[in-house]
């Protein structure tokens, strides 16, 4: 089901002073996808995703979800928790620790007032899918962090909402088993054909999980796009920076040749992926570290060739991470492991124009 | 849902404001007034009487004394059992479990009563038996005196100091003692100049409460310092309202002023250092057993001080007690004490009209109190965990001011109030008193109750399509109801053996059992005293036992 937010505003009052948890977000989100809001600690995040499942009511603004307005401030339409018909697993779980896992599981279906026998097929159907078949009896207490992560997604799941959401559900997880669960994740809201949205603040854990990423900052949908349009062309400087490790250069637009965009930078002259940029306004170059390509011996001089120095060498396993100075620039790069350097050597390396990015400031 | 919040807010500081704030403005009034039935008539002559009586010195010096002697007795003994359980190799470790419960079953009142009956100086048990054994000229020990007063004082605050103590040594990290070793330093250098200086807010904690203890306590100074003649502040206060026809309320209310400002200050004092001492106490340490120091020879020894303390705080007093509920007069205990023993004295006290008057009030007290405080808890705790705000802040500082009330103190500000109402001298003055002082004891178990359902467990009761009135069924109160029934028993316990507040507020017709048992001491009536004393420790054992058993059931419940 497609969810449809329209200028919803949230406000905090402490202090005397007024902060702005939600700022007028504008935003889809289409049906049958994951999709992922992420940004930094404090960036309203988990505040819309509170006000979609209607544990937080928004000053302004309208919420649809499957064409049904289930908030609007203008129409006086406020659609409590319970009636909104959605699944959601919380950073904590929330396993009811006074029940055994068939009852936090079966919950859903009997306060609507499911038939036990329904319920008993379905909560055994949906413990299967999670991998839990058998646990039915086991005390909530008595579950590892991984098993009430499944526990808190069948909940969500068993009766059958057509959107789930998720709030961090893998912070409380330890890194190995959060990968695990991760790929798992992904694996069954695939199968499930639902519409997920999901917060989290890891920007890994958004790339590996979804369709679509919403990038917020300070209560504001700063772009919205796929992980690769995110990761690889991303408009704002910002996403850039936030969404991965990312050299970034000040520089000057010049011209617009063979379809890029050239800039002067204290790298020299770089040919940039074209942008509708004007010629003469400053911009930021993002260059990630894994685009840096050394280049041994001599090279024809040629677009993007930059020479440098090797100021520090570390070994991190799969790569070298140097760190190459050019003039008055330290640019981090990725360095494979065979290319034989050391500190203090001279080097060149090339920059591939597709991955040069010229970001807003 | 916000006004109705706030609403209750301000319902739930009204109600607790009028219970706590009520009697010590009546006391402030009350203090500046001629006498109960002149309120109103504004006069300092209370306090010039009060404070220039040539006898307050010598109260002021006593008070002090006792304070301050009982305050570092129980914290040394508290350290050092402390330190003996969490560091070192010491046996029977389950003692110091038993150690720090086991005298909350046995009332002060009673505890101090069989002191009095061991060492007492003209038929003491003790020092008959210690002057035939020995042929002594005469008796060896005399309680009643401040030196008594300190130790039987000292040896009932050490539970409670033991309970702050305890925890914060086995929260300590204990690399800042090795740290120490391997820096050169000896295991008592970095005893002395680590591990006590670290655990410094934790002993302070420990030992102001101890001064706020035995400032309100009246139990010790009434027992034991009354027939020696040994006056501090809570038995002179008693003896302007309580002896003689000349009964004095605004002369008491004059000195009633200036203790509750003391106590209120001093846990004021604690609170900061409590605070203070969970900020210091690093636990980064778990998982890590703490090295524990081998006692080599000195084991035995000191585990037979520890097992002389568990028998001197729990097997003495009771055994005292059962014994002289049993035989005719005071004997020590022989072949010929026990073959005369009889059931005389348990006679007398189940055929004595006001004794069982004083066991249905207590009972009554107990049951009905216990039930109106916890539901007045369950609300206030609530509103302190789950609402937020300037108002709720309030009302937590509010519920918890009862905290440092000297029960006798705090009576006779509810004196002054109750004299203006019709409940005056009926058992609801009483039940109103009870709940006003020992609220905080039933909000402690609520609010951590509440606190461990976050709010999470409620949101996704409601997402999972649950109406607010299904969540509180289903989610809530299932969740609350240890908390419910741990606090309904801790208050019962208390309310059974209520005294300082009692020893104001009762009157003929609503005696209670600890001040009947305070009579019989008055009167010298040991057998009937001993018998009535053994069925109120009865009471409270058993709900003492009851709390801990619902305790352990929800801490399993909530482990892992």
């Amino acid at each position: 089901m497609e969810i449809r937010i329209r200028g919803v505003s949230k406000y905090y009052y402490s202090e005397g002073k007024t902060i702005k948890a939600l700022d007028g977000v504008d935003l889809t989100i289409p049906a049958n996808q994951i999709f992922t809001l992420l940004g930094p600690s404090g960036c309203g995040k988990t505040t819309l995703l509170r006000c979609i499942v209607g544990l937080e009511m928004p000053d302004t603004g309208e919420i649809s979800i499957g064409g049904d307005v289930v908030w609007s401030k203008e129409k006086g339409i406020s659609v409590p928790p319970e009636k909104r018909g959605l699944g959601m697993v919380f950073q904590t779980y929330a396993i009811w620790p006074h029940m055994n896992v068939f009852d936090n599981v079966a919950y859903p279906l009997q306060v609507r007032g499911v038939p036990g026998d329904v319920i008993r097929q379905s909560v055994e159907k949906i413990l299967r899918f999670v991998q839990l078949q058998g646990f039915e009896r086991r005390p909530a207490t008595k579950l590892s962090g991984g098993q009430q992560q499944r526990v808190a997604l069948a909940r969500a799941l068993v009766a059958e909402p057509k959107v789930i959401l998720f709030d961090e559900p893998l912070s409380n997880l330890d890194a190995k088993l959060r990968e695990e669960t991760r790929k798992e994740l992904r694996a069954f809201l695939t199968e499930l054909k639902i519409t997920a949205v999901y917060v989290t603040h890891d920007r890994v854990e958004a790339l590996a999980l979804s369709d679509s990423i919403a990038v917020m900052r300070a209560g504001q949908i700063v772009e919205i796009g796929t992980p690769q349009k995110i990761y690889f062309d991303a408009d704002h400087r910002f996403v850039a920076d936030f969404i991965g490790r990312a050299n970034l250069v000040k520089a000057v637009v010049r011209a617009e040749e063979d379809g890029h965009t050239v800039v002067d930078s204290p790298l020299g002259r770089i040919a940039c992926q074209h942008r509708d940029i004007p010629v003469g306004s400053e911009a930021t170059l993002c260059i990630r570290p894994e685009f840096i390509r050394i280049v041994s011996g001599e090279q024809p001089a040629g677009a993007n060739l930059v020479n440098g120095r090797i100021e520090s060498l570390v070994f991190v396993g799969e790569v070298y991470e140097a760190e190459i100075r050019v003039g008055e620039e330290r640019l981090l790069a990725r360095i494979d492991p065979d290319v034989r350097l050391g500190e203090g050597d001279a080097v060149s390396f090339t920059l591939d124009p597709a991955h040069c990015l010229l970001v807003a400031l | 849902m916000a006004p109705a919040r706030s609403t209750l807010t301000y319902l739930l500081i009204a109600i607790v404001g009028a219970l706590t704030v009520c009697p010590v403005l009546m006391l402030a009034l009350g203090s500046f007034s001629e006498g109960l039935t002149a309120f109103g008539d504004f006069t300092v002559d209370k306090y010039v009487e009060a404070y220039s009586d040539p006898a307050f010195l010598e109260v002021m010096v006593n008070t002090t004394l006792f304070v301050l002697g009982s305050s570092t007795l129980s914290t040394t003994l508290a350290i050092f059992l402390a330190y003996l359980n969490t560091r070192t190799d010491i046996p029977f470790k389950f003692l110091f479990g038993i150690l720090s419960i086991i005298p909350m079953m046995i009332p002060h009142l009673l505890f101090s009563v069989s002191w009095a009956l061991l060492l007492n100086p003209s038929n003491g048990l003790l020092n008959l038996g210690l002057m035939q054994a020995f042929s002594l000229e005469s008796v060896p020990f005399n309680i009643y005196s401040l030196g008594g007063m300190i130790l039987v004082e000292g040896l009932l605050d050490l539970p409670i100091a033991y309970l702050i103590i305890a925890p914060a040594m086995g929260a300590f990290d204990v690399t800042l003692e090795e740290s120490s070793r391997v820096a050169g330093a000896s295991a008592w250098r970095t005893l002395f100049r680590v591990t006590l200086p670290v655990l410094r807010p934790a002993i302070l904690a420990a030992f102001i409460l101890g001064v706020v203890r035995s400032l309100a306590s009246f139990a010790v100074p009434q027992v034991i310092g009354m027939p020696g003649r040994v006056h501090v502040l809570a038995t002179h206060l008693y003896e302007m309202i309580a002896t003689g026809f000349a009964t004095d309320y605004g002369k008491a209310a004059a000195v009633g002023m200036s203790v509750l400002a003391a106590s209120v200050t001093l846990i004021v004092v604690y609170r900061a250092l409590t605070a203070e001492s969970e900020k210091f106490v690093t636990v980064s340490s778990r998982g890590f057993r703490p090295t524990v120091i081998e006692l080599g020879k000195a084991r035995t020894p000191l585990f037979g001080a520890v097992a002389l303390l568990s028998f001197m705080l729990i097997v003495l007093p009771v055994a005292v007690l059962l014994y002289t509920s049993l035989v005719p007069y005071s004997m020590v205990p022989s072949a010929r004490a026990f073959s005369m023993m009889d059931l005389r004295h348990w006679a007398s006290v189940l055929g004595d009209p006001i004794s069982l008057l004083a066991l249905k009030n207590s009972l009554f007290l107990a049951v009905a109190g216990a039930t109106l405080g916890v539901v007045l808890s369950v609300f206030v705790a609530y509103v302190i965990v789950k609402v937020k705000s300037r108002a709720s802040g309030l009302l937590e500082s509010l519920s918890y001011l009862s905290f440092s009330f000297p029960g006798i103190v705090i009576g006779v500000g509810f004196m002054w109030f109750f004299v203006q109402t019709p409940l005056y001298a009926t058992i609801w003055a009483l039940l109103l008193g009870y709940i006003a002082t020992y609220l905080p004891y039933g909000i402690r178990p609520m609010s951590s109750a509440f606190i461990q359902i976050h709010s999470h467990l409620e949101e996704s009761s409601l997402v999972c399509g649950a109406s607010p009135m299904t969540t509180m069924r289903r989610i809530i109160v299932p969740l609350l109801v240890p908390g419910i029934v741990s606090g309904w028993i801790l208050m019962a316990s208390m309310f059974v053996r209520e005294l300082t507040l009692s020893v104001v507020l009762s009157r003929p017709g609503t005696e209670v059992l600890a001040v009947q048992i305070l009579r019989f001491a008055e009167d010298g009536l040991w057998g009937r005293l001993s018998a009535l004393g053994i069925v109120m420790i009865f009471i409270s054992t058993t709900l003492v036992v009851a709390a801990t058993l619902v305790g352990a059931r929800f801490r399993i419940a909530e482990a892992a």
